[in-house]
Parts: C-alpha cells; sequence; structure tokens
C-alpha cells in the first residue's frame, strides 16, 4: 500500500496534464510539415506583373484626347455622346493594338484577370462569338488591366489564350490608363461606341449574351 | 521563406486541423454505433481534454499570424469578411491563453459560441468565393470579398484555412467542455494500476 499511494498521484498528475508525447507530437507535426515545404517548394516568389508565358503582360500606353468621366453607380452617364480617348499601344506579344476613332463601331471590353465574374464572361461570350459573330462592321477590342500577380489566375495572356479569346487585346499599362482614360469603375467593363466615336452606351458587370449582342447593336445606332 | 512558402505551410497546417476535426467527429459518431471507437474516442479525449485549452489557444495564435503576414507582408489586404472572420478569431487569442493558464474550462461554451460565429462567416466567405454573383455582379476594382488571393493544394483559400482554424478550435473546446461536464470514469489506466496493488 505504501507504493500505492505515489503511483496513483503521478498517474493523477499525468491525467491532469496530459500525455507527455501531446505538445511533442504537435512539435513534430509543425517540424515535418516545415521541412515538406522547404524541400518540394520554391523559395521565392515570383516577379510580379511583367513577363510570364514569355510574353509581357503589361505595356506601355499612350493615351491622347479627353479621358472619359468615371462611370457613375446610378443616374446617367455623363459620358454618352463625349468622343473616345484614343489609347495606342500593343498585346502582350507586342502587336500594336490602338483604340481610336477610325470611323468604325466598336465594343470595348475591360477585364481583369484575378476578377471572378470577368473569369465566368469571357469564356460566355467567346462560346457566343463563334456562333454569333458581331455585325458587320463592328469591331471588338479587349483590354486586359489592372494586372496583379498575387490576386491569382496569373497570366492573362494565358488565361485569354486557354479560353478561346480571339479578339485583340490591349496589354494596359501597369497604372491602367487605358482603364482611367475610358472611366473604368469596377470589372468587367462594357464600353459601345458609335462609328462617330462617340460614347454610345458603358456598362459594367456581368452580362447575358442578349444584352452583350444588344450593346453591338447599339454601336450601330440600333437601340 | 517566400509568401508561396509560407501559405504553403499554412494550407498544410489547415490540412491537419481539418483531419484532427474530423477524426473527433468520425470517433464520435462512430462511437455511437461501436463500442470499440467509443472507447478509443474516450481515451483521446482523456489525453487531449486537460491540454485542450492550450491547444485551442495555439490553433488561434497561428491562425492569428497567418492573418496578420497575409496582411503585413504578404500585402494582401483584407476585404470587410476577412475583418469579421478577425473580429472572432483575435478575442480567442488571450481568452483562450489565459483560460489555459488559469485552467478556466469555464470559457470554453463562450469561446466555442465566439468560434462558431466566426466558423460560420468563414463558410459564407468560402461560398462566396464560389458564387461570386451573391456578393454582386461587378468586381469592385480595390478589394473584393470574391477575389482569391491564395488557393493551395486545388482548394484552400483564405477563408477555408480559416475555417479549419475556427473548426479545430470548436473541436477542442468541445472536447475541453465535455471533460469539464462528465468528469471521466476511471481509466483503463487507472484500474490496470489500482489492480497491479491490490
Amino acid at each position: 500500500m505504501a507504493t500505492t499511494k505515489p503511483k496513483s498521484g503521478a498517474v493523477a498528475a499525468a491525467r491532469k496534464k496530459g500525455p507527455p508525447w501531446l505538445w511533442l507530437g504537435v512539435a513534430g507535426i509543425v517540424v515535418v510539415l516545415l521541412a515538406v515545404v522547404l524541400i518540394f517548394s520554391g523559395g521565392s516568389d515570383k516577379k510580379k506583373n511583367s513577363t510570364a508565358a514569355g510574353v509581357e503582360q503589361t505595356r506601355p500606353v499612350t493615351v491622347t484626347g479627353t479621358a472619359l468621366p468615371e462611370l457613375p453607380q446610378s443616374g446617367d452617364d455623363p459620358a454618352v455622346g463625349k468622343e473616345i480617348p484614343e489609347a495606342k499601344g500593343a498585346s502582350f506579344d507586342g502587336t500594336p493594338v490602338d483604340i481610336r476613332n477610325d470611323g468604325r463601331p466598336k465594343l470595348i471590353l475591360f477585364v481583369a484577370h484575378w476578377c471572378p465574374h470577368c473569369q465566368r464572361e469571357i469564356p460566355l461570350l467567346a462560346g457566343y462569338l463563334k456562333s454569333h459573330p458581331l455585325p458587320a462592321g463592328v469591331d471588338l477590342y479587349t483590354v486586359s488591366t489592372a494586372v496583379n500577380q498575387p490576386r491569382g489566375n496569373y497570366p492573362p495572356s494565358a488565361w485569354l489564350a486557354e479560353k478561346g479569346w480571339k479578339a485583340p487585346v490591349l496589354a494596359d499599362s501597369d497604372d491602367g490608363k487605358a482603364a482611367t482614360a475610358f472611366g473604368l469603375n469596377a470589372f468587367p467593363y462594357f464600353v459601345a461606341v458609335d462609328g462617330s466615336g462617340k460614347v454610345v452606351a458603358r456598362t459594367t458587370g456581368e452580362i447575358t449574351t442578349d444584352q452583350f449582342a444588344a450593346l453591338a447593336a447599339k454601336t450601330l445606332g440600333n437601340r | 521563406m517566400s509568401v508561396d512558402q509560407v501559405s504553403l505551410f499554412l494550407a498544410l497546417l489547415a490540412v491537419v486541423a481539418e483531419l484532427a476535426t474530423v477524426t473527433a467527429l468520425g470517433l464520435w459518431i462512430g462511437g455511437r454505433f461501436s463500442p470499440a471507437l467509443h472507447r478509443l474516442g474516450r481515451q483521446a479525449a482523456e489525453a487531449v481534454a486537460p491540454q485542450a485549452l492550450a491547444l485551442a489557444a495555439t490553433v488561434a495564435t497561428v491562425c492569428l499570424a497567418g492573418s496578420l503576414y497575409f496582411s503585413e507582408v504578404a500585402h494582401f489586404p483584407p476585404c470587410h469578411l476577412c475583418w469579421l472572420q478577425r473580429f472572432c478569431m483575435y478575442p480567442l487569442v488571450p481568452i483562450l491563453w489565459i483560460a489555459a493558464w488559469r485552467r478556466a474550462g469555464r470559457v470554453a461554451p463562450f469561446a466555442a459560441a465566439v468560434a462558431f460565429v466566426g466558423a460560420c462567416i468563414s463558410t459564407y466567405h468560402v461560398a462566396l468565393e464560389h458564387h461570386p454573383e451573391w456578393e454582386s455582379s461587378v468586381c469592385d476594382p480595390k478589394n473584393p470579398c470574391t477575389l482569391i488571393w491564395v488557393k493551395r493544394l486545388g482548394y484552400l483559400t483564405i477563408p477555408t484555412m480559416a475555417l479549419s482554424g475556427f473548426a479545430l478550435i470548436i473541436t477542442l473546446l468541445v472536447v475541453s467542455g465535455a471533460a469539464r461536464a462528465h468528469p471521466s470514469e476511471p481509466s483503463d489506466l487507472d484500474r490496470s494500476d489500482a489492480h497491479g496493488h491490490h
């Protein structure tokens, strides 16, 4: 009996504190996970924004003309009837892309690679455009802007190519000159321009294919 | 360590948290049907219960450190849902450490309630990532809640990691609370200990 008491006390103490392997186990798990990370993952973060998939993801853009006011959240759009500015730049691969008043009606779509709504809109429109081309004489331009690698779905060049996007893409500058010039306030962002280079409508957010077709028709003066 | 490495490390910790939570849930449910699982679950709970508050405090601390790393070092600005989850997680750190230090198990139900609210917000945030149209049909160029900054192992985003943390904290607090509410019967260890001396 003399030896029972201390041993029972030790067991009680052990039960009060929990088994000694508990914290050793937690520490062991942490060490193993750290080792896994250090062994199996790269040591440095990728360079932001500039080059990926062998092409530039942002490029210098030259804007001339008067910038459009930012699209208001509600009410009449003050940009309707105003002439668009000109944005001169290039696509990801360096092909020149100029969005200018060339006498042709046009739709300009601004997208951000990380925006989940753009990620849904692009495949929707790409599929639609395969079987429903834009009306004759209407051009479609895309502006890839707000490029930010950590935000995911990077690079935009690979994303748009993967979704089968055929329209010419202007790679906006790091500071989003084209987006600012056209009054972007959210993504995705559409600007419909008539043959005289004036804005006929602007809208943001996901739109249906019917709304897209209606927007294209507006560029021809069909309301 | 790079941001990629830290996010992978935190993602792996989240996987461990999920495995621990699922195992505990499995033992609890399985224990209702299988005496062997019931016994195993009870032994596991008895082993963990004395340190459950400290373990929960550790989980909350890691979550706090992870969220601060993402916002202050990786420069991923928190959206408003991230902030709501922080409001739930951050107070748990001092509360649970003090409770663990003072062995104040009575705190467990209140801390679990806070963690439950955090878990609900995390769940909504995860759902929003899959259904961005719930928030809006447009992306705020600055910092939408639907924006996925980190996605590791195919599914672990920042709110998913937070949900894993909240779930493990709740599990540990339930273990702690259950041990307090139902002091264990003499364990097999005690019985063999006692029998060995009679």
